[in-house]
């Protein structure tokens, strides 16, 4: 695990939409906020919080594909972090402790959603693997206006295929090339070995440069 | 899942993981490979493609409000009582008292029932047939001996008159028929009288 000094921006990273607060800016003013919250400081948690939802909500967003329960699944995810923060150590990023969080909320989640689901009258349109994963309930929050069509075409296509691939190599995929998270990072969020990392990674790609190939051939 | 560590080094630099003094050591190595070189960019292209059509980072809708909810569930959680400690260190007459006082109570619950659906239940018989009195035949064991039933509604009483009977001898020992209870000295010391004190 990285130490709090690290230098977290050696790995590519995307481009933060407008309006759009970048929660790996700087590890050690997590810190310094993490250590105030520990002390009960709600006003220090309230800005841990404005720093990193928008890539906790992200991230699940991409996961389960919807909108509504991104948003309920995210604020889960920083009230159990509140509960175990007088637990949390420097020994990790906050960042990478929250996504840790958010992995086994959108496990619970899916678990949940699974059990509902037996017995009701179309079981299938629960199968997430079958879900267009681009119709989100509402449209993407971090949109800009200017947002070329070609750009939200293959972002529509992106999606839908991650919505076809399994939830570990999805989950991988986008905490590696869209969060990323390092490979020893995203074994302690998934809470894997390294190798079973870089191999789910190496499928996962493979699985979606295949169901991408025309666009991603055409780049 | 175990990989080989140059594997895993390899794997290390396609992702730009290796840093400082690492990074230049492994890529001495890899001079002339042209086709690792190639494969790193290619996976830095994909990473580009990804990042640029899947935001990291997307505010939710209404972040104010968002924030506001967080906050307001974590003032109802500390709000909330905390069990009491106790303070005996694991030990507390309730943890014991209240299922014996469960089970006390199940057992006078089923006690009471059963008294109730034991009890004889109250039949009316006001209109059921009448006992026809009717006059008891007596018997005598002794050959001379008659006997006389007198029955006296007024006093309530029933009489047998014995006649023939011969006459009981004042000879008869009734102790041997009769149990009288005889005090033993070791009965009791109560009620006799004691001895006065010596000074001798």
């Amino acid at each position: 695990m990285n130490n709090p000094g690290d230098d977290a921006s050696n790995f590519p990273r995307g481009p933060a939409g407008p309006g759009v607060t970048d929660a790996a800016g700087d590890p050690d003013d997590d810190f310094r906020l993490v250590a105030r919250a520990q002390q009960g400081d709600l006003s220090a948690y309230d800005e841990l919080v404005t720093r990193h939802r928008g890539r906790i909500f992200a991230m699940i967003r991409n996961m389960i594909h919807q909108e509504a329960d991104a948003w309920d699944l995210s604020q889960e995810v920083f009230i159990k972090a509140w509960q175990a923060l007088p637990r949390f150590e420097a020994k990790a990023r906050f960042s990478t402790w929250l996504y840790r969080i958010a992995h086994n909320a959108v496990y619970d989640w899916t678990r949940k959603r699974k059990i509902e689901s037996v017995g009701e009258l179309n079981d299938e349109i629960f199968e997430r693997e079958r879900i267009d994963a681009a119709s989100f309930t509402t449209p993407f929050g971090g949109d800009a206006p200017d947002d070329s069509m070609v750009q939200g075409e293959l972002r529509a296509k992106i999606a839908a295929a991650l919505g076809k691939i399994s939830p570990e190599h999805r989950e991988v995929v986008l905490l590696k090339d869209v969060q990323g998270l390092s490979y020893k990072e995203i074994a302690e969020v998934m809470s894997c070995e390294l190798g079973t990392v870089m191999s789910r990674l190496y499928y996962a790609r493979q699985k979606l440069q295949t169901l991408l190939k025309d666009e991603y051939q055409s780049r | 899942m175990n990989i080989n560590p140059d594997e895993a080094r390899l794997a290390l630099w396609l992702e730009d993981e290796l840093h400082g003094e690492e990074l230049a050591t492994f890529e001495a190595a890899l001079a002339g490979r042209a086709e690792l070189f190639a494969a790193r960019e290619e996976v830095r292209r994909w990473r580009g493609m990804m990042a640029a059509a899947l935001p990291p980072s997307v505010e939710p809708p209404y972040p104010d409000f968002f924030n506001s909810r967080i906050a307001k569930a974590i003032r109802e959680l500390d709000a909330a009582p905390l069990p009491e400690p106790n303070a005996a260190g694991g030990f507390s007459w309730r943890a014991w008292f209240m299922p014996v006082a469960a089970c006390a109570g199940m057992a006078i619950t089923f006690w009471l029932g059963g008294l109730k659906s034991g009890r004889v239940p109250e039949i009316d018989v006001t209109g059921a047939p009448r006992a026809i009195p009717v006059e008891p035949i007596l018997y005598t064991p002794e050959n001379g001996v008659s006997a006389e039933w007198i029955a006296s509604s007024k006093a309530a009483a029933s009489v047998i008159v014995l006649s023939g009977v011969e006459a009981i001898p004042d000879a008869t020992d009734f102790s041997e028929t009769v149990y009288l209870k005889q005090q033993r000295a070791i009965d009791s010391t109560a009620g006799l009288n004691p001895e006065p004190f010596s000074n001798e």
